[in-house]
């Protein structure tokens, strides 16, 4: 044991590759694409129904959203209480979301119980009746929920960074007032549904103790003309309309902390130059040993957390530095920030760092796709971009690929401060924070 | 059935293995029996501010992070009144490096100045950014002294105060560590595509020679029972009325704590729940609520939790929880209700063990509150609950001298 060295790392391997439970893909008889992922411990499955029923497609706000929760809220032969006792009693989990181009209806079921809880799951999609009564009440509810994630700083910024890049009216800012609560009626959500909730517009993915008999099951609720079925809606066009002001200040004069944003529009994960932006943007505050994290956390205690992301939609994406800072920081905060980025402008990342995020980001992968459920969501965010999970092989070699010299000229051609916008949120004191570099 | 194999160390260190194959990860997950229960009422928060210096570099090796993100590997920890929880997950081929790290963290840490200033400035905006930058976020800080007189619950985690932990000096810091930080004070799982052999051989090179420390006996003040009601005001800049209520529950290992549980899963686990389906669909008195328990170790509390909607008065509000209070207090729940409630338990169960790191966190919890092997127990001792059951430990728990409330008023 007295040969025990400490202070030396011991011997490790890097992740080369990493294997991928494949999809299988088939179609109903109706054509809707199903795509499975079979394995996992657990007897238990989950089926998710991806229609093209998301914010980009409402004519008014709300409307997919509101759609999307209502959607468990009675139908022709259960209401409400009904429905979500008989989900509730055989243990399973039934999830609505609307995101920017699509709305998700996903449900968690033990396996034993799974041809019940899809005969519910069938009728929800197929035969949603929106109650009056329910509709106030939730029209209610998420009004109050929009007045309190309003009094948060960090919202604020958001929408406001969001607003800047994309337009107010864009989908991908999907910002509105208040009053738009009043404006929402019934008939929009009944309309909306019934354009968009249809086979036509509909994706099915399958992942966890899959066998034929739940693939039948499916087909047999989904798959046969008991289900109404339409032509594919029409896709929309939204203008992007950048603001030619590069910062902001949204005062919030009680808050404590100030939030911070700076990004700039960026592509969507189709664009050569993703990769290497990802891993730029790891390098800089992707990761817990972020440059910004390390900086402005680690080293100056300025705050809890740092972060910047690549957004990817479907159309479009952004890059964005987030963070919430003491009011009396908030200024050498946002100088650290543009001295960072123009480090990585200026400086040569050394092999060492570059060697590290590699391997992070590897591990990382490794990590997030190592169950069918987290690759059924891997799945989701590939196919609308034509990619199937193979996609993350090639991104592990083409990522391995980058070279330092690569990410100067990344961080040179989109870190332009000059392209990059600035938004603060916080007290009155905090707009002095405002102030690019010369 | 969750399968593992268990040893123990000269040192004193407990040691859980769980192989799962289905992963290409491994995950070490180190429980360490100290929590912010057992600080000093003078220096509160510091179980957590010690947790951020954990990540300051050990004795022999300067920074802890570096070296696991270049092996593919991540890492976090939380506090919380009863342990500190620190785990860490890596592709299964670089386990050692694990070992490597967390075993130089618990000989020693590096005691830097620098380091616990930094993380001094890092916590007190924690501190900031979850309790007063976030409506409502100061509730704790109200709601705990208010239910708790003598007990260290009276303080949350993150401290009673900020000046607590501007105080804090490096002596109290090593001090802290040498007590607490100990192979017989932990308890450490393993698990994920890993086998028994090579964790036993890793423990013993890693962590064997790391000595057994003192650590002193835990003398917790007991919280007298409460014989009044009890409740404060607050107003604050929040745009709605909020009600919050505490009820004095048993502790975790106490024969109603599934009970208890189950009656917080009657009144609002699911959209299907009483109190969701009663105040928030049909009479419109809530926009959001909530009845839930914290599941301390020690005695803990019963919690029913609601934002008001507009223009409903908080007396109107009160009055409705404490009909449903009373109501499953005084009436037998249906047989078929709490068929429900059990069934979605049982569920629950079933979906957390998918994750192997999930599946370690709670092997080293049910090993501290007495034997691992408890996880494969929870099941039957949720079936096992009776009608009368629910109803008896109801009537136990909801009554008005048991209860503080809190009464968070919105200033607009």
């Amino acid at each position: 044991m007295e040969n025990l060295h400490r202070n030396t790392a011991p011997k490790f391997k890097t992740v080369d590759s990493i294997e991928i439970l494949p999809s299988q893909k088939h179609s109903l008889s109706n054509n809707i694409p199903v795509h499975i992922i079979s394995g996992g411990s657990q007897d238990v499955v989950k089926i998710e129904f991806i229609f093209n029923a998301g914010i980009w497609h409402q004519k008014k706000p709300l409307i997919a959203t509101l759609t999307s929760t209502m959607l468990n809220e009675g139908t022709n032969s259960m209401t409400a209480s009904e429905i979500a006792e008989k989900f509730d009693f055989l243990g399973a989990h039934v999830g609505f979301s609307a995101s920017k181009h699509d709305a998700n209806v996903t449900l968690y079921s033990l396996k034993k119980h799974f041809s019940e809880t899809l005969t519910l799951t069938a009728d929800l999609i197929k035969d949603s009746i929106f109650p009056e009564k329910e509709f106030s009440t939730i029209l209610t509810n998420k009004k109050q929920q929009y007045q309190i994630e309003h009094q948060k700083t960090n919202v604020l910024a958001k929408e406001k960074f969001t607003q800047m890049i994309y337009g107010g009216n864009h989908p991908y800012s999907n910002t509105y007032d208040i009053s738009e609560f009043d404006n929402c009626k019934r008939q929009d959500i009944i309309d909306f549904y019934k354009k968009h909730y249809t086979p036509s517009n509909c994706l099915i993915i399958i992942a966890g103790k899959v066998d034929d008999n739940v693939l039948a099951q499916v087909d047999y609720l989904f798959g046969e003309g008991k289900w109404t079925d339409q032509s594919k809606s029409a896709d929309c066009k939204h203008e992007i309309i950048e603001s030619k002001e590069k910062s902001a200040f949204v005062c919030k004069n009680d808050a404590v902390q100030s939030t911070i944003r700076i990004g700039r529009k960026l592509f969507t994960k189709t664009h050569p130059d993703y990769t290497g932006m990802q891993l730029l943007n790891l390098i800089l505050g992707g990761y817990f040993g972020s440059r910004l994290m390390q900086n402005i956390r680690e080293d100056k205690g300025y705050t809890y957390g740092i972060n910047s992301i690549i957004i990817s939609h479907l159309k479009d994406g952004h890059f964005t530095i987030v963070t919430e800072v003491g009011a009396e920081v908030c200024k050498a905060a946002v100088q650290e920030i543009f001295i960072e980025i123009e480090r990585l402008r200026e400086e040569i990342v050394s092999e060492e760092e570059l060697t590290l995020v590699k391997n992070y980001i590897s591990g990382e992968m490794l990590r997030n796709l190592d169950s069918p459920f987290a690759l059924s969501d891997g799945l989701r965010g590939n196919l609308p971009f034509g990619f199937d999970n193979s996609y993350f092989q090639k991104f592990i070699k083409d990522l391995k690929a980058v070279t330092a010299k690569k990410l100067l000229d990344l961080a040179n051609e989109y870190l332009k401060p000059e392209d990059l916008y600035l938004i603060v949120s916080g007290p009155k004191e905090c707009e002095e924070a405002i102030v690019f570099p010369k | 059935m969750i399968e593992f194999d268990k040893f123990t160390l000269k040192n004193g260190l407990r040691v859980i293995v769980h192989r799962d194959e289905t992963t290409p990860m491994a995950a070490v997950n180190i429980l360490y029996n100290i929590g912010a229960k057992d600080e000093n009422p003078e220096r509160t928060g510091f179980a957590h501010l010690f947790e951020h210096l954990m990540f300051g570099g050990s004795v022999n090796i300067p920074n802890y992070d570096e070296p696991l993100q270049l092996v593919g590997g991540d890492n976090n920890a939380w506090t919380n009144n009863d342990i500190t929880n620190y785990y860490l997950t890596v592709p299964k081929a670089n386990l050692e490096t694990a070992f490597w790290l967390e075993s130089d963290r618990m000989l020693s840490l590096a005691f830097s100045e620098k380091s616990l200033e930094v993380q001094r400035s890092v916590v007190i905006e924690e501190f900031k950014q979850r309790y007063f930058n976030q409506p409502y976020g100061d509730v704790w800080l109200h709601l705990r002294p208010l239910a708790y007189k003598e007990h260290p619950y009276q303080w949350p985690t993150i401290g009673k105060s900020i000046d607590h932990i501007e105080k804090v000096t490096l002596e109290e810091v090593k001090d802290f560590f040498f007590h607490h930080y100990a192979p017989n004070n932990a308890i450490m799982v393993v698990a994920g595509n890993v086998d028994t052999q090579q964790v036993k051989e890793l423990s013993e090179k890693w962590f064997a020679p790391i000595e057994r420390r003192e650590v002193p006996e835990r003398n917790l003040p007991v919280e007298p029972v409460q014989n009044e009601f009890r409740s404060k005001r607050i107003d604050s800049n929040v745009p709605f009325d909020a009600i919050y209520m505490a009820f004095h529950m048993g502790k975790r290992m106490d024969e109603d704590f599934y009970i208890v549980d189950l009656v917080s899963d009657v009144l609002s686990n699911g959209q299907s729940s009483r109190i969701f389906q009663s105040l928030v669909k049909e009479k419109n008195l809530f926009s959001s609520i909530d009845a839930y328990i914290t599941g301390e170790f020690e005695p803990g509390l019963f919690l029913v939790t609601g934002k008001l909607v507009e223009g409903v008065t908080m007396e109107n509000a009160e009055a409705a929880i404490w009909e449903e209070l009373n109501r499953i207090a005084t009436t037998k729940v249906d047989a078929y209700e709490l068929q429900k409630v059990k069934n979605k338990v049982e569920s629950t169960l079933v979906f957390s063990e998918i994750s192997y790191l999930n599946k370690a966190m709670t092997l080293a919890t049910h090993e501290l509150l007495g034997e691992a092997d408890d996880i494969n127990k929870e099941v039957d001792k949720y079936q096992k609950v009776s009608v009368d059951d629910i109803l008896n430990s109801s009537a136990k728990l909801f009554r008005k001298e048991n209860c503080s409330t809190l009464y968070y008023y919105s200033k607009k």
